[in-house]
C-alpha cells in the first residue's frame, strides 16, 4: 500500500501499533527512496520505514504550489540608481516553512522588502542574468556578465551590484575588470558565506555593503564586497583583480592579497571609508571574450613527467606556473617548459605562496627558467593571472608584453609592510 | 490543577552535539564579536509583539568565545559537524527506557529563536522517540517526544545595548523529554518530576552540577491557558512552583469573577491612552518629579482593577508585578498604578484632576508609565491587551521560576515555532539493531542507593541525598581521593553547607572543594573549618589558603590544646561555676580560641579529661 503516500498528502498512519498524522514531504535527492518523510503538527519532520507504515487514512491533499517567477525591472528606492544583477545562487530569499524549501527573490520588490535598507540607499533594479552555481561558472558566463555590465552603465546606472556564488566569485571579478575598461562608475561583485534562509546570514549586511559603495563611491572599477571580520557591521571592499577566497567557510572569507582592501563600508553609520581613487582614464571600452586555452600548473616535490607532457605539450596556449617561493621548480619540469615556449607558447611564473612577489633573479633556478623564456608575473595572483591570459587570448593580444603589465591593478611595484 | 514536563538534560558526551568541542574544559582566553539577526516579520511565526520590536529595534548582539570551549561551528562560522554519535545512541538508549516508538530517520530541524541564545538564529532539534511511557507507581505517565538538541549560548549579561552570550554552552547535547499533561496535585507532580530524574540519573548517561538539568513546568487550572513556567533547576522548586500556579491561578479566575461582577466588559477596556504629564509637573512630589524626569506620563485606564493589582494570593504574586514585569520587555524600569498611586505624595487636587482626565468611575484603576516614542505606546498596547484578557481568566504566558519557587511573568506565551529542515546536516539512518541493542541495563533506586551507602559507609538516607544531588561525582571522587576524611564529612559539605551557599547564590566550586579537604587530610585545619573557609573562599573568588592564611587557621598540636585548656581552666576557678555547668563553660572559651584549628572531638576529649582531674584532685 506503499505507493499510496504521496507528498503534500497529509495522512493518518500506522507505525509499530501507533497512530501518527502528519504531511507527506518530498524526499531531497541525496534521501534514499526507501522512507518516508513526515510533517508532524509539532512541526518535527521524522523519517519512518515505509515497508513498516500502513496507511490509514489520507486526510487532506494538498496541491503544490506553482513557484513565482515574478520578474519585474520596477526600480525602488530611493538614490542613485543601483542595478542588481543575479547570476544564480541567492542574493536573498525567504524559507517556506511548511516546506523548508528556500525561494530566492526575484524581483526588486521583493528584494527591498528583504533587506528594507537598501531602498533607503540607492533606487534598486534587479535583472537575473543567468542561473549559475558557482562552481559551474564558465568564460562564457565572464562575458555575458561583462556585456550586462556595459549595457548596464550605457543605459545611465551610477553602479552595478553583481550577486555571485562565492567559491569563483573572485575568477569572475577579475574577468569583468579586464573586460571592462574605465567603467564609469563602481561594479560591485557581493554574495553570502551563510546562506539567506537563516536569520544569520551575511547576506543581507553584504548586500547592502555592495549597494552603498555602488552607491556611493566615485571610483571606477571592479570590486568584491563581503565582510571584513566576524561582526556584522563592517564590510570590505577589495579589488578585483587582487581578491583571493581564503576560507572555506569564515564570513571574512575573501581577502585583499598584498594588497590592503579598497574601501570600508560601515554598514551602521552608511559611510564609505576609502583612501584611494580610481578614476576612468577614458571612455569605457568593452573586451569581452575569453579563449579557456589557459591552465594553471601547480608544482609540487614528486611531480609527474606525464604530468608536465600532458600541460606543456597539449592544446594549451598559456601556462601559469604556482612556482614555489620567489618562482621555482624543479630541473625535471625543464625540458617541457623549454619546449612549449619554443613552441610558442605562454608561460608565466607567480608563486604558491599567496602573499609576495615572485623574484626569479635571486637563485640560479629563477635565472635559468627566465632565460628559458618564463616571463615572472610579479605579485599578480595565480588565479588573476590565468583570468588574464584566458582574456588576453581571446582579444587577440600579446601575452608576452600584456602579461608582465599593470592593467587593472593587478600587479604592484610595492608591497606596504602591514599585511 | 493539570501539569506536563519539559525535562531538559544534559548528555556526558566528551564533545558537543556538532563539533569537537569539550565544554568541561577551560579557556585561557577569549574574543567577542557582535551580530545582527534578520527575520523578516513573515518568518517571524506567531512571537509576541515585544519580541518583534526587539528585531525591528535591530539590536545587536554579543557573542564571547573561549578558546576551548567553542570553535568555528558556534561562531556560525563554519557549517555544523556531524552529530555526535554517542549522543544519538543515547537519545536512542533512553527512547527505549520509555518504551517511545523510534524514528527510523533522525532529521535535525532548525526551530527560529529570536533571542539571540543561537548564533544561528535558530536552534538544532530532531525528535528520535515519540509517545513512550513513564510508570510511576500505579500511574502510566505518557512521554509525548522525546528530542536530541543543542543547548543555546549562555547569558552573560543583558546589555542596554544588546544582550551578551558566552558560547561555551551552545552546541552542549541535550535530550528533552516532554510528557503528556496529567491531573495531578503538586505533591504528585514532584513525584513524576523527580521520578523521571531519578530514572535519568540512573542511567549514568547524563551530567551532574547545576543547570545540567532543567525543567520546564507548564501548568493549568480548569480549561484556562497553559502557563509555561521555566527555568526549574532543582527539584524542590517543583512542588512550590506548582502550589504557587494553582493558588496565582485561581486568584486570576477570582479576578474574572470580580470583573463579571463589576459589570466590565471587552469594549471599557478601549479608552485612548491618556497623558499626565502636565497635571504631574504640578505636583510637589519628589519621587514622580524624579520618575518623570524629562519625560511624558502616559497613563491607561483598568476599568473595574480597583483593589486588584495589589492583591497578593501568595507572597510576590501580584497583577501589578505582572505588569511591571511586562513594561520591562519594552525597556521601563517599572510602573505605577492605581492600588499604590497614595504612596507617591501626589497632592489630592492633582490626583481628583487625573481621576476625572482617566474618566475613572468607581472601580476602575489605571497605571501610569514615564517614557517617550514609540516604546511607550506600544508597551501600553501590549498592557491593554494583557487587562482585557483578564476578563476570561488566567491566559497562556511563560514564566521564570524564582529561587524561592515563585514565577514571574516573561512573555506571552509563543505560538508553534517556525522549524524548517537542517539542511546542513545529513539525515541519520536508525537501523532496527541499533533499537534492538542501544539499551541500558538499569538498577533499581533502591539497590542504587544500597550500592553508594555500602560502598561510602554512610547512612541510606544521606545516600539518596546524594543520588539526587547535582555533587556526587565530586562526593565520589573526593571520598576516594581522601581516604582519611570520614565520607559523612565529605557528604555534609556538598549537601549541606554548599546548598547553604546556594541559598545564599554562592556557586560551588570543585578546586575549593577539593583544596580545603587536602588540608583537611594534612591535619593542617580542622573539619569544623570547612563551612566558614569554603564561604569565604567561593564569596570572595580568592584561594582557600588565602583565606587560611587571614584568617590565622592553621592548626594547632595536641601539647598546645593542652595548654590552653590547662589556662582557661586556670582563669576560671575564681568564677566559682556550678560543676555541672563547668563543662559547657569550659568547652565554649576552649572553643572560641581553637575553632577550625583542631578536630573538635580531641578538643571535647581534653577538655572532659582535665576537669575530671580538676575535681579528682580537689
Amino acid at each position: 500500500m506503499v505507493q499510496q503516500i504521496k507528498p503534500g498528502q497529509f495522512v493518518q498512519l500506522e507505525y509499530n501499533g501507533r497512530l501518527l498524522e502528519g504531511l507527506v514531504m518530498p524526499r531531497s535527492l541525496y534521501e534514499d527512496e526507501k522512507h518516508i518523510t513526515l510533517k508532524l503538527k509539532n512541526g518535527y519532520n521524522i523519517g519512518l520505514d515505509s515497508g513498516k507504515v500502513r496507511l490509514v487514512k489520507v486526510v487532506e491533499y494538498e496541491t503544490p504550489a506553482q513557484p513565482i517567477e515574478e520578474k519585474s525591472y520596477n526600480e525602488i528606492g530611493n538614490g542613485p540608481r543601483v542595478l542588481i544583477m543575479g547570476t544564480g545562487g541567492t542574493i536573498a530569499s525567504k524559507v517556506d516553512y511548511r516546506t523548508g524549501a528556500v525561494k530566492p527573490a526575484f524581483s526588486a520588490k521583493e528584494i527591498v522588502d528583504m533587506v528594507p535598507e537598501i531602498g533607503n540607499i540607492a533606487s534598486i533594479s534587479i535583472k537575473t542574468i543567468m542561473n549559475e552555481l558557482s562552481e559551474n561558472m564558465k568564460p562564457e558566463n565572464w562575458s555575458v556578465m561583462s556585456n550586462e555590465v556595459y549595457k548596464a552603465f550605457n543605459s545611465g546606472y551610477r553602479g552595478i551590484v553583481i550577486a555571485h556564488g562565492t567559491d569563483t566569485m573572485h575568477y569572475s571579478a577579475s574577468a569583468v575588470s579586464f573586460a571592462i575598461e574605465n567603467p564609469p562608475g563602481p561594479v560591485v561583485f557581493v554574495g553570502s558565506q551563510r546562506s539567506s534562509d537563516r536569520p544569520s546570514s551575511d547576506s543581507a549586511i553584504n548586500l547592502q555593503g555592495a549597494v552603498t559603495f555602488a552607491a556611493k563611491s566615485n571610483s571606477s572599477g571592479v570590486f568584491v564586497a563581503m565582510h571584513a571580520g566576524l561582526d556584522d557591521n563592517l564590510v570590505a571592499v577589495h579589488r578585483g583583480t587582487r581578491v583571493r577566497k581564503n576560507h572555506t567557510s569564515r564570513r571574512d572569507a575573501f581577502e585583499s592579497v598584498n594588497d590592503s582592501p579598497f574601501a570600508y563600508i560601515d554598514i551602521e553609520k552608511g559611510t564609505v571609508k576609502q583612501e584611494n581613487e580610481t578614476t576612468p582614464q577614458g571612455k569605457i571600452k568593452l573586451m569581452p571574450n575569453f579563449l579557456a586555452k589557459a591552465s594553471i600548473f601547480k608544482f609540487h616535490p614528486g611531480i609527474s613527467e606525464s604530468l608536465a607532457n600532458a600541460v606543456f605539450g597539449g592544446d594549451l596556449l598559456s601556462i601559469i606556473i604556482e612556482g614555489t617561493g620567489l618562482g621555482h621548480v624543479s630541473r625535471e619540469v625543464f625540458p617541457h617548459i623549454r619546449s612549449a615556449i619554443t613552441e610558442g607558447k605562454f608561460v608565466g611564473m607567480t608563486s604558491q605562496c599567496i602573499w609576495g612577489s615572485v623574484g626569479m633573479t635571486v637563485y640560479e633556478t629563477g635565472r635559468d627558467l627566465m632565460a628559458m623564456g618564463v616571463v615572472p608575473l610579479g605579485d599578480m595572483l595565480s588565479e588573476t593571472a590565468l583570468v588574464k591570459s584566458m582574456w588576453a587570448l581571446g582579444n587577440g593580444l600579446d601575452l608576452g608584453s600584456v602579461m608582465p603589465l599593470n592593467l587593472r591593478g593587478e600587479i604592484a611595484t610595492r608591497r606596504p609592510v602591514e599585511k | 490543577m493539570k501539569m506536563g514536563f519539559e525535562i531538559h538534560i544534559q548528555l556526558n558526551t566528551q564533545q558537543k552535539l556538532f563539533c569537537g568541542c569539550n565544554p568541561g574544559e577551560i579557556d585561557t582566553k577569549t574574543v567577542s564579536f557582535g551580530r545582527k539577526l534578520r527575520v523578516s516579520s513573515s518568518e517571524m511565526g506567531e512571537i509576541d509583539p515585544a519580541a518583534a520590536f526587539e528585531i525591528k529595534k535591530g539590536r545587536s548582539i554579543t557573542y564571547v568565545s573561549g578558546d576551548r570551549t567553542s570553535c568555528l561551528v558556534e561562531a556560525d562560522e563554519e557549517p555544523p559537524h556531524n552529530p555526535n554519535s554517542e549522543a544519538i545512541k543515547s537519545a536512542i538508549i533512553i527512547s527505549n527506557l520509555f518504551s517511545a516508538g523510534i524514528v527510523d530517520e533522525i532529521h535535525f530541524m532548525r526551530k527560529i529563536v529570536v533571542d539571540g541564545s543561537n548564533t544561528s538564529g535558530f536552534q538544532r532539534t530532531a525528535i528520535v522517540g515519540m509517545d513512550g511511557r513513564f510508570v510511576y507507581v500505579e500511574n502510566v505517565i505518557g512521554i509525548s517526544t522525546i528530542c536530541l538538541e543543542e543547548d543555546a549560548g549562555r547569558l552573560v549579561e543583558k546589555g542596554e545595548n544588546g544582550p551578551v552570550y558566552n558560547l561555551d554552552r551552545l552546541g552542549v547535547p541535550l535530550l528533552e523529554i516532554t510528557t503528556e499533561p496529567v491531573e495531578a496535585d503538586a505533591a504528585t507532580g514532584e513525584k513524576i518530576a523527580a521520578g523521571i530524574g531519578r530514572t535519568l540519573k540512573l542511567t549514568g548517561l547524563f551530567a551532574r552540577g547545576l543547570g545540567t538539568i532543567r525543567q520546564d513546568v507548564n501548568v493549568s487550572v480548569g480549561n484556562y491557558g497553559v502557563v509555561e513556567v521555566k527555568g526549574v533547576q532543582k527539584l524542590e522548586q517543583i512542588r512550590k512552583v506548582l502550589e504557587f500556579e494553582e493558588k496565582r491561578q485561581n486568584w486570576l479566575v477570582e479576578v474574572s469573577r470580580i470583573l463579571n461582577e463589576r459589570k466590565i466588559r471587552e469594549a471599557d477596556f478601549d479608552a485612548e491612552i491618556v497623558n499626565l504629564t502636565d497635571l504631574l509637573r504640578a505636583s510637589n512630589s519628589q519621587t514622580i518629579q524624579r520618575l518623570l524626569s524629562d519625560q511624558n506620563a502616559l497613563a491607561l485606564k483598568a476599568p473595574g482593577f480597583s483593589g486588584l493589582f495589589a492583591k497578593e494570593p501568595v507572597p510576590d504574586s501580584r497583577l501589578g508585578l505582572d505588569l511591571a514585569d511586562l513594561c520591562k520587555l519594552f525597556g521601563f524600569k517599572g510602573i505605577v498604578h492605581s492600588d499604590e498611586i497614595s504612596k507617591y505624595g501626589i497632592e489630592n487636587q492633582i490626583l481628583n484632576d487625573m481621576s476625572r482626565r482617566l474618566d475613572l468611575h468607581e472601580n476602575d484603576g489605571f497605571i501610569l508609565i514615564f517614557g517617550d516614542g514609540e516604546r511607550t505606546s506600544r508597551c501600553l498596547e501590549m498592557a491593554r491587551l494583557r487587562l482585557k484578557q483578564s476578563l476570561n481568566g488566567p491566559p497562556s504566558e511563560t514564566r521564570m521560576a524564582t529561587d524561592k519557587g515563585a514565577t514571574r511573568f516573561l512573555r506571552p506565551r509563543p505560538g508553534a515555532s517556525r522549524m524548517y529542515p537542517e539542511t546542513d546536516i545529513i539525515t541519520i539512518l536508525v537501523s532496527d539493531e541499533m533499537k534492538a541493542s542501544y539499551r541500558v541495563e538499569m538498577k533499581s533506586w533502591e539497590s542504587a542507593v544500597d550500592d553508594i551507602a555500602d560502598k561510602y559507609n554512610i547512612p541510606h538516607q544521606v545516600a539518596e541525598q546524594l543520588l539526587d544531588s547535582d555533587y556526587l561525582e565530586w562526593f565520589t571522587e573526593a571520598a576516594v581521593t581522601f581516604k582519611s576524611i570520614p565520607s559523612t564529612v565529605i557528604a555534609s559539605v556538598v549537601l549541606q553547607t554548599f546548598e547553604e551557599l546556594r541559598k545564599d547564590g554562592i556557586q560551588a566550586n570543585k578546586v575549593a572543594l577539593f583544596d580545603i579537604l587536602n588540608l583537611v587530610s594534612k591535619g593542617s585545619i580542622a573539619k569544623e573549618a570547612i563551612p566558614d573557609v569554603l564561604r569565604e573562599s567561593l564569596s570572595q573568588a580568592i584561594s582557600v589558603e588565602s583565606v587560611i592564611k587571614r584568617r590565622g587557621l592553621s592548626s594547632i598540636s595536641q601539647e598546645e590544646l593542652k595548654k590552653i585548656v590547662a589556662s582557661i581552666l586556670k582563669d576560671s576557678r575564681r568564677e566559682n561555676v556550678q560543676k555541672e555547668k563547668i563543662y559547657g563553660v569550659i568547652m565554649g572559651r576552649v572553643m572560641k580560641q581553637v575553632r577550625g584549628k583542631i578536630d573538635g572531638m580531641l578538643v571535647d576529649q581534653e577538655v572532659k579529661r582535665q576537669i575530671e582531674e580538676e575535681f579528682r584532685s580537689n
